[in-house]
């Protein structure tokens, strides 16, 4: 007579020797707020149990990683690394300090478009509390002085962090949440999970193998006027894409509108940039660079992104109601019917430059 | 090199694939120090790994060796690492290594007697995972290695060390919140408890991954869970329990498991006062917490922090009698409800140079205590009275009756 130990264990093996062509799998979804967002995990399996397995783990990571990253966590190591790394060399673990590195280089290769150091800039806009304000020049001067990735400095070989102004505090909510979709999408593996979508609060996602029968995830990118109508639909495998843009959130300033996204060489909000869209190998560089090019724009960010392999990245410019498309390398679906409509508004100019 | 020599060099590796996880030149081997701690561990599980973080996070810690049993493990340490760190299948090997200066044990618990003792016996350091051992025999075993080796020990209780619960240990000892009588701990989880097994693993290395579940290997809830809490509240009462109380099964997830996926244990201090502790796996609402019930006032904390509630003030005076006869007494049905106080606590306060991860400080700890050659806080009778708890306790669960820990415990100076 079989145990219950060994029936759950035969149950694996028949299902790894593709027990699962007489019974389909099912989608089964799970979500959890973490790292300020919500979190949810598409995966189909043969069982619920072993879904269930998949997503425990899945959440322990992304909760792992959180209190690795967290700015809002005093007891998470990126805030130790706040609070001395002014005053002192601070050593941190292989995968923080690469996380940190590559953040820099992000920062490096973007002209400082990218810079994890942005807080203090953040604050005196007033976006942390959410509706923006234009501040004194005074504000300004001493939010820039506090400001800026060429001030954080590493040793490598001891693996340090020093700050070389005393206002310099690290955020990295615009690479953390993308590093932990590429977490996540290596637990699933690991977990035996391979047709998934991991999506951290819609804003990056990982599609991961497509789901039985079909030739990927389809993904519907949302026009920032209006996110009831899609801008374009994708369809994708084994790729991150991420979105950056802050429609919801806009800034009056001498009747221009601004966003909510900061240039951080210029110390004042972008203007003219409603979202973009990136796809990339991996979540990590899709969610950093989403942002990257956002700020840069679509002259620049193209440079950028001809550095960057196999990836396509999308920018709505202009004011809601009087967009602007600029693709590189987009490639769409085939019957991409929402995005011609889209195209085809007339107030609306497309300017398909891609490569 | 200079970080913009390196951030140059690295350019590639991070536009691709991650820089995390890429192996080879990105990572100068670091310059050993004078002071340099050379670190093995044996057992790099999920909480293996998490230590080899947390003590890569301290100045001069470099990891000279990995042992497990389990292939993946290597690459999964490695790649902590990022370094090619030696891998050894035989924890024995990995003690014949002439450059460790300490070692990491954080194997299943039934096996830890047999590798603390064996560290110990090779003239390392050691710092042992919680539990101590799996049996009375085991606890009391590998407190007699440490005595003989004369080396430092320090526990894996990593919230004797968490900066939350230390400070409200203070204000708890300086009578904040009166005379503590009882402390009621919560580890209330809604899952299975078990982990992800690779598609076509066979028994062997799913009782290996999932070794919490299995007799074999593991005391269950009250030794994974339950030892936390019964640190504190050994802390808090000023000495180990006299006798144990419990109840558990195995009522859900029957899935094969061995040990109980519902436990409660109730301890007995000398002072007369109790400490109540219940894990389950069916729901969460209550999560990880510890509620300290003192006469004036209650103290509950949590994995991430700490909070004091106050009793209302007590009568100052009683009324004369006098009064009452004056006024008659009305025996209507009248009463009032006890409801639960809803309202809001006072956080702990941590003072700004005390802020901090437990794990960080606990294994910053240990490597200070080899630095200064002192004991350290957690040492082996820390973890044997927290130990001796957790094997007891689960002795009571099975036998459906009261232990006494007299019964079990060598006499002091034996």
């Amino acid at each position: 007579m079989q145990s219950d130990s060994e029936r759950f264990m035969n149950k694996m093996r028949e299902q790894s020797a593709g027990a699962g062509e007489t019974k389909a799998a099912e989608l089964f979804v799970h979500s959890g707020h973490a790292m300020g967002t919500l979190f949810t995990i598409y995966l189909y399996a043969h069982e619920q149990e072993l879904a269930e397995v998949a997503f425990e783990a899945a959440f322990q990571e992304i909760e792992r990683i959180e209190e690795a990253l967290s700015n809002y966590r005093a007891s998470s190591e990126l805030s130790r690394i706040n609070r001395l790394a002014a005053r002192q060399e601070v050593t941190t673990d292989p995968e923080v300090f690469s996380l940190i590195v590559a953040s820099l280089e992000f920062s490096r290769r973007s002209g400082g478009a990218f810079d994890a150091t942005v807080g203090p800039l953040m604050r005196a806009w007033g976006f942390f509390n959410g509706e923006g304000r234009y501040p004194t020049e005074g504000e300004l001067h001493h939010a820039r002085e506090n400001v800026g990735w060429e001030k954080v400095q590493l040793d490598v070989a001891a693996r340090t962090v020093h700050f070389s102004a005393a206002g310099i505090e690290l955020d990295l909510g615009a690479i953390g949440k993308g590093y932990a979709v590429d977490r996540v999408v290596q637990v699933l593996r690991e977990a035996g999970a391979a047709a998934a979508l991991v999506d951290a609060g819609s804003s990056t996602i990982y599609a991961m193998d497509p789901p039985p029968g079909k030739n990927g995830w389809t993904v519907r990118i949302p026009n920032p006027a209006d996110r009831s109508q899609m801008v374009t639909t994708v369809t994708l495998q084994n790729v991150s894409l991420s979105t950056s843009g802050t429609t919801e959130k806009f800034f009056e300033l001498e009747g221009r509108r601004y966003s909510h996204v900061m240039d951080p060489r210029r110390g004042r909000p972008v203007h003219g940039v409603l979202q973009t869209t990136l796809v990339a190998a991996d979540a990590t560089t899709s969610d950093a660079l989403s942002n990257a090019i956002f700020v840069m724009g679509p002259e620049a960010g193209k440079k950028l992104l001809a550095t960057v392999p196999d990836s396509w990245g999308l920018w709505i410019l202009g004011e809601p109601g009087a967009q602007r498309l600029v693709e590189w390398n987009w490639q769409h679906t085939a019957g991409d019917a929402t995005s011609e409509q889209y195209v085809a508004a007339p107030q609306k100019e497309r300017l398909n430059e891609g490569t | 090199m200079n970080r913009r020599e390196f951030i140059g060099r690295t350019a590639g590796a991070v536009g691709g694939a991650l820089l995390i996880g890429d192996s080879g030149e990105v990572w100068p081997k670091a310059k050993a120090p004078s002071d340099q701690i050379n670190l093995g561990i044996v057992g790099v599980g999920s909480r293996g790994q998490q230590l080899m973080r947390t003590f890569l996070r301290v100045p001069g810690v470099r990891f000279a060796g990995l042992c497990d049993v389990y292939e993946p493990r290597f690459a999964a340490g490695r790649s902590i690492t990022k370094e090619n760190t030696p891998i050894y299948r035989d924890y024995q090997q990995l003690l014949a290594a002439r450059d460790l200066d300490a070692v990491i044990v954080s194997t299943p618990l039934s096996l830890h007697s047999q590798h603390m003792v064996a560290v110990l016996e090779s003239g390392r350091h050691l710092y042992g995972e919680k539990c101590l051992g799996l049996t009375v025999e085991d606890c009391y075993r590998i407190v007699d290695a440490v005595k003989r080796s004369g080396k430092h020990f320090q526990v894996g209780l990593q919230y004797h060390y968490a900066p939350w619960f230390s400070e409200t240990l203070r204000h708890i000892q300086a009578g904040k919140i009166g005379r503590v009588t009882e402390i009621y701990a919560y580890w209330h989880r809604n899952n299975s408890w078990k982990r992800p097994v690779p598609a076509g693993a066979d028994q062997k290395l799913e009782r290996l991954i999932n070794w919490r579940l299995y007799k074999e290997y593991s005391g269950g809830l009250v030794a994974e869970l339950g030892s936390h809490h019964i640190n504190f509240a050994n802390e808090v009462f000023g000495s180990a329990p006299e006798s144990v109380l419990g109840s558990g099964g195995i009522d859900f997830w029957k899935d094969g498991r061995e040990t109980n996926d519902n436990v409660r244990v109730i301890y007995r201090y000398p002072q007369g006062t109790t400490l109540v502790f219940s894990a389950i796996t069916t729901n969460q609402i209550d999560g990880a917490q510890v509620r300290v019930y003192g006469t004036n006032g209650t103290a509950v904390l949590t994995e991430a922090d700490a909070t004091l509630y106050y009793e209302p003030k007590r009568p100052q005076s009683a009324v004369s009698e006098g009064t009452v006869l004056e006024h008659g007494i009305t025996t209507s049905a009248s009463f009032r409800a006890e409801l639960p106080y809803r309202g809001p606590g006072e956080p702990v306060p941590i003072p700004e140079d005390r802020k901090g991860n437990a794990d960080f400080v606990a294994c910053n700890s240990f490597i200070e205590s080899l630095r200064k050659n002192q004991r350290p806080e957690a040492d082996e009778q820390t973890a044997l009275a927290d130990g001796l708890a957790v094997a007891l306790g689960n002795q009571a669960i099975d036998q459906g009756k009261r232990i006494l820990f007299s019964e079990h415990m060598r006499s002091k100076g034996a």
